[in-house]
């Protein structure tokens, strides 16, 4: 591993719920660009991996490098969630317009009332979901709010979007729409750590990790 | 009989509508106590929701449980600890409280507060923590992912205060007690109904009562609108 392009690095975590063990990770980094597939059973602790690197979960222990500082997970939070945007399974889109749905993070980082509109207009457009820019983001289909939810995190800039099982119940054609959007996305060099069961996402990934009972079982390389 | 209690009614919306000064005036105490209530207590209820929709610390289940009993509290008994604490031998005898509106409004606050906490959480439990952890990462602050949480589940929160102004506005039990029913200064609807209704002065009583009508079947209106959006809005 390059250190260099390392952006995150976290080490001797530990995560329980009550006697049981749901995260053991010794280490594992998010590099610069990289797109990389955690795979593993239901339970495996895929989700919870991702919400410790996104700040979103407290582990019981754990240490983490951001840029080469270590400090203790536990006071990484904001550290970490400027880094990263994590994307839940089905992405929870507020109950409002669209365009307000991704001008969100914009609004709350301060950003000017003209920046955020102009910045919003470009990230539709990008997106090609101009043409939903009023619509209230309750009615549209699983597929769009995927697209909605990964547009509206792209718009902060992150170095790292952490998805959960992004396409899970969506026809073939959403699937396909959402993954050229991933795939967008890692062009522009973020890195994209996707939980997916999903065979098809090994084409282009550079690692596959498997996780097991909370721990990392295997690396394999990816499918080029 | 008959003849005399719809003559009575007539004169109670005689009274009503000739604008009668003290009538008006108990209506305004009741609605000011009630509103100084519901105003004070809600902060408070909607923080403690929050931690219990999404804190993760011992003896939750055990508080939730505590707060959906204490939504049947009956009034009577808070007026009556509420009396205890506040009267001059009493542990804050020393505020001279007693028989005053801030006394009503603690009282109020108190029969509130679990109506409140208990559908502002239901309310926050629906929307799961995905919408939490989403306003999270997206840069919010522990403040204002909760004003976006509170955005999201308006209807219900608004459901919330209605229900809880329709209990306290409506409540003898606790008015009575700490307050005191004092003309001009604490007899408000429910004690005032009482009160006349005891003297055998039915006009008052029913011009009173109809306001009250017609407040709980508006606030029902107002409720089950609110909870119309809300399942509209899933």
């Amino acid at each position: 591993m390059n250190s260099s392009q390392t952006l995150i690095e976290i080490r001797g975590v530990k995560f329980h719920n009550g006697d049981r063990t749901i995260l053991d990770i010794d280490h594992f980094a998010i590099e610069q660009g990289k797109f990389i597939l955690l795979r593993g059973k239901n339970g495996a602790g895929k989700s919870t991996l991702l919400k410790v690197i996104a700040g979103l979960l407290v582990p019981d222990v754990g240490q983490v490098s951001i840029k080469g500082v270590t400090v203790p997970l536990r006071q990484a939070g904001r550290d970490l969630r400027r880094q990263t945007v994590y994307l839940h399974q089905s992405p929870y889109l507020f109950d409002r317009s669209v365009f307000e749905n991704v001008a969100y993070g914009l609004r709350i980082a301060g950003t000017s009332r003209t920046e955020t509109q102009m910045a919003v207009t470009d990230a539709l457009q990008w997106a090609g979901l101009s043409h939903l820019v009023d619509r209230n983001a309750r009615e549209l289909s699983g597929g769009e709010k995927q697209r909605v939810a990964l547009t509206r995190a792209r718009i902060l800039k992150p170095q790292a979007l952490l998805l959960d099982e992004p396409t899970a119940n969506m026809d073939r054609s959403a699937r396909d729409q959402t993954y050229e959007l991933i795939d967008k996305l890692r062009k522009e060099g973020i890195a994209v750590y996707i939980a997916s069961h999903e065979l098809e996402n090994l084409a282009n990934c550079d690692r596959v990790i498997e996780i097991d009972k909370g721990r990392i079982s295997r690396i394999d390389a990816g499918v080029q | 009989m008959e003849d005399s209690l719809i003559q009575a009614s007539i004169n109670a919306f005689k009274l009503l509508f000739s604008g009668d000064r003290e009538l008006w005036e108990i209506i305004g105490i009741s609605f000011l106590v009630s509103f100084r209530a519901i105003l004070f207590i809600t902060p408070f209820a909607v923080i403690v929701a929050f931690a219990l929709a999404y804190g993760n610390f011992p003896g939750r289940r055990v508080l939730i449980t505590i707060v959906n009993s204490m939504v049947a509290l009956p009034a009577v008994v808070v007026g009556l600890l509420l009396y205890i604490m506040l009267y001059n031998a009493g542990p804050f005898g020393g505020w001279r409280l007693l028989f005053t509106q801030t006394a009503m409004i603690i009282g109020q606050m108190i029969l509130a507060f679990p109506i409140l906490v208990a559908m502002v959480h239901v309310s926050l439990r629906s929307i799961d923590l995905v919408a939490w952890e989403t306003a999270r990462t997206l840069g919010a602050n522990t403040a204002r992912a909760m004003f976006t949480i509170i955005r999201e589940v308006r209807f219900g929160l608004i459901a919330a205060i209605v229900t809880g102004f329709g209990r306290v506005v409506s409540e003898v039990g606790c008015s009575i007690m700490v307050g005191g029913n004092i003309l001009h200064h604490t007899r408000n609807i429910p004690t005032a109904i009482a009160l006349e209704t005891s003297k055998g002065d039915f006009e008052q009583g029913i011009a009173l009562g109809a306001v009250l009508i017609f407040l709980a079947l508006l606030l029902n209106f107002t409720v089950s609108a609110f909870r119309g959006r809300d399942r509209a809005s899933y």
